[in-house]
């Protein structure tokens, strides 16, 4: 298509020209038969358009889509928690692991001062006497000791 | 008037769905569901594939809904969602193999219940039918969104502008462009159907 026109053919019959772009293609209609016919195929192809069936949705659409916008849910709930939540926990978590720890170690260095003073004994022959209550050594150290007295 | 109730409807869905109202969001799928299945069988012209890709778009709106600013309306947010998903979702020619497919008796065309088209006048439709089907399927997806935007969804030059993110001269450019390559091919489709009728 040769004439300049032409390019506004398109946006004239969807009625978006500017009011004086309008006005001035009007006018150039009657004289240009390109344009003219240009026109005139343009419309029919609008027609035809404008008989095209609009599809609709079919049947429980709507209700397929919430289906899996649930099942979408469900798989992001872990990733859904926000983020400060989930640093909370994880600081929390490091928290009552270094508390601990810390306590551990302060249990285990108490426990570890009794346990060795104990160890100290029982390995003294001091733990042992010689001669254990009621055996015949005690009595007779006893009437011993009776005996030195009087 | 309608415009603006309409989009002061969809704030409203969009405060509820972001407060956590799932039923909310129901709403825009039971609102927008023709409108989004409809682009989508155009764009990529057989009802399986429609039926998957609308859903996607809803569940792409789904996971970026909180995100969604209301200075922009819900309907172009969501046809560019759809156009984006239709353009991605298959790069091979479907319209093709679609057209290969076509059941005899099923047409593009709607025929009005109050019409009762002569058997001339029905095989006409179909004919036209038929050369806008295969005329769309050649397009470039994104000439075929923009003149399915226009022609099917009519939706204004600034409503396309605003959907697929381009300057009004691009819409402009690119419908016209499209109206060209496809009455150029309704042309060729009809000498090659004379041809063989005759």
């Amino acid at each position: 298509m040769s004439c300049p026109q032409y390019l506004l053919i398109s946006a004239y019959i969807d009625d978006e020209l500017q009011r004086a772009d309008k006005t001035a293609f009007e006018a150039h209609l009657p004289g240009c038969s390109q344009c003219g016919a240009a026109l005139a195929e343009m419309r029919s192809l609008r027609t035809a358009f404008a008989n095209v069936e609009r599809h609709q949705a079919s049947y429980g659409f709507a209700a397929r889509v919430m289906a899996r916008t649930a099942a979408l849910r469900k798989e992001k709930i872990p990733w859904v928690v926000p983020r400060s939540i989930r640093f909370a926990e994880a600081a929390i978590l490091l928290i009552v692991i270094t508390v601990g720890i810390l306590a551990g170690k302060v249990i285990t260095k108490s426990s570890l001062a009794v346990k060795s003073t104990n160890i100290a004994l029982s390995l003294s022959l001091d733990m042992f006497d010689a001669t254990p209550p009621g055996s015949l050594g005690k009595a007779y150290l006893a009437m011993t000791e009776v005996r030195n007295e009087k | 008037m309608i415009l603006s109730v309409q989009r002061s409807e969809d704030i409203n869905l969009i405060k509820r769905f972001k407060k956590g109202d799932t039923s909310a969001f129901e709403e825009i799928v039971l609102k927008y569901q023709d409108k989004m299945y409809s682009l989508c069988r155009h764009m990529l012209g057989n009802a399986a594939d429609a039926e998957d890709a609308a859903q996607d778009v809803f569940l792409k709106a789904y996971q970026a809904l909180h995100k969604f600013q209301p200075d922009a309306s819900l309907y172009t947010w969501l046809y560019r969602i759809a156009t984006n998903t239709c353009i991605d979702y298959r790069r091979k020619p479907v319209f093709e193999s679609l057209f290969g497919h076509f059941e005899e008796g099923e047409t593009l065309i709607h025929d009005r219940a109050s019409d009762v088209p002569s058997p001339e006048k029905l095989y006409q439709s179909k004919q036209i039918d038929r050369a806008l089907q295969e005329g769309l399927g050649k397009l470039s997806p994104k000439l075929r969104a923009i003149i399915v935007l226009k022609e099917i969804e009519e939706l204004s030059y600034e409503e396309i502008a605003e959907t697929l993110d381009i300057s009004m001269g691009t819409v402009k450019s690119r419908i016209a462009r499209a109206r060209e390559e496809l009455q150029r091919f309704m042309q060729k489709f009809r000498e090659q159907n004379s041809d063989t009728s005759v």
